[in-house]
């Protein structure tokens, strides 16, 4: 639970006030957190591509939107992520569960691990790759470059980082 | 009834709210019928002209109706869920259903088939779902924006059809940032 807080503390300190999630066993901490917090919005949705639609709306709307998924869900968003919010160059922030890394008890999760990173960057989507707690603090200033660049960014949080949470 | 009639029949309801339209023809009849900065025109990501309406009426006060196709819904049907329990009282999602594709030339949708997007809203968690045709859809529409105590979920029934019509002149930054002045809300870096 120590590792969440700081997560979502870091993450509204750098100006996040509107959360969605697709759940993951490695997030839950994290949504428990935000069902009770009653400064900012949050919602459980079915699909990231609808995710970064309402996210979209959001930020027209002023908010900093930050949507949390395991990183299949980059996958399942592609289009919505290069043909909406980069396009209209719109400020989201991906909290990402990087399912399928060491630690990962699932094996199939390790397909989607494997090119994560290569997605994001072919999106050139700016990454914080965090694996230890010693990485948290960078959360804040990089939630805050999001609006600095018009852009969406990708935090990524390993499976050893998240599981004993 | 064709969509190019109804969203002319519809502009005296659209100028004092906030509207998100559909990708496509539907935006570029909207823009040729009469342009306004209220009008967001999403270019690109078809199916989520419904989700990013619902995310701008969380946000936001004024009443934004999400202007909406059948294709469209069906590509991103869980948006039906999320906005039965999650829409705000200033939200209202206008499906302009002509069983076809009409960006891509007029393909059936399955509309035109067995599926019934009134019965597909109820069941997802919509409570105020209106099938009409395209006449009786401003009467309805000003139903809706009125009620300050519901969501609302209009489906119009409409011909197929599109006007020969270019695509918008206006770039993806223009139009998010006009619509965004109009919301008050351009110097967000502040």
């Amino acid at each position: 639970m120590r590792i969440s807080k700081t997560i979502i503390s870091y993450l509204k300190k750098g100006g996040a006030d509107f959360f969605l999630s697709v759940p993951c066993k490695l997030l839950a901490n994290m949504i428990a957190i935000l069902e009770n917090d009653k400064d900012v919005f949050y919602s459980a949705i079915p699909r990231e591509e609808e995710g970064m639609g309402i996210c979209a709306g959001a930020y027209l709307g002023n908010k900093l939107p930050c949507i949390m998924m395991q990183n299949s869900g980059i996958g399942n968003a592609v289009n919505s992520i290069v043909s909406l919010l980069q396009l209209y160059q719109m400020p989201v922030v991906f909290l990402i569960s990087y399912r399928g890394t060491p630690g990962e008890l699932v094996g199939a999760q390790a397909g989607m691990a494997k090119v994560t990173k290569e997605i994001l960057q072919t999106l050139r989507i700016p990454m914080l790759h965090c694996s230890s707690e010693k990485d948290l603090d960078k959360i804040s200033t990089f939630t805050a470059y999001a609006k600095v660049i018009e852009n969406p960014v990708a935090i990524l949080c390993d499976f050893n980082l998240m599981k004993e949470d | 009834m064709n969509r190019f009639e109804l969203l002319k029949s519809l502009q005296p309801m659209l100028q004092d709210n906030l509207i998100v339209c559909n990708i496509g023809i539907p935006s570029q009849e909207l823009y040729h019928i009469n342009d306004q900065p209220n009008y967001f025109y999403m270019l690109g990501s078809m199916g989520l002209a419904s989700s990013i309406g619902l995310g701008l009426s969380l946000s936001v006060d004024k009443n934004v109706i999400s202007i909406d196709g059948d294709g469209s819904v069906l590509m991103n049907m869980n948006t039906l869920a999320t906005v039965g329990n999650r829409a705000p009282n200033n939200y209202t999602l206008l499906i302009i259903d002509n069983s076809s594709y009409g960006s891509t030339g007029d393909q059936k949708t399955f509309t035109d088939e067995k599926t019934n997007l009134k019965e597909v809203a109820i069941g997802a968690g919509c409570r105020n779902v209106i099938e009409c045709n395209g006449s009786d859809t401003p009467s309805n529409l000003e139903k809706a924006l009125g009620d300050k105590n519901n969501s609302y979920v209009i489906i119009s029934k409409i011909n197929s059809g599109n006007v020969a019509v270019k695509p918008i002149p206006i770039n993806p930054i223009t139009i998010r940032d006009r619509f965004r002045k109009i919301i008050g809300k351009v110097d967000y870096l502040k």
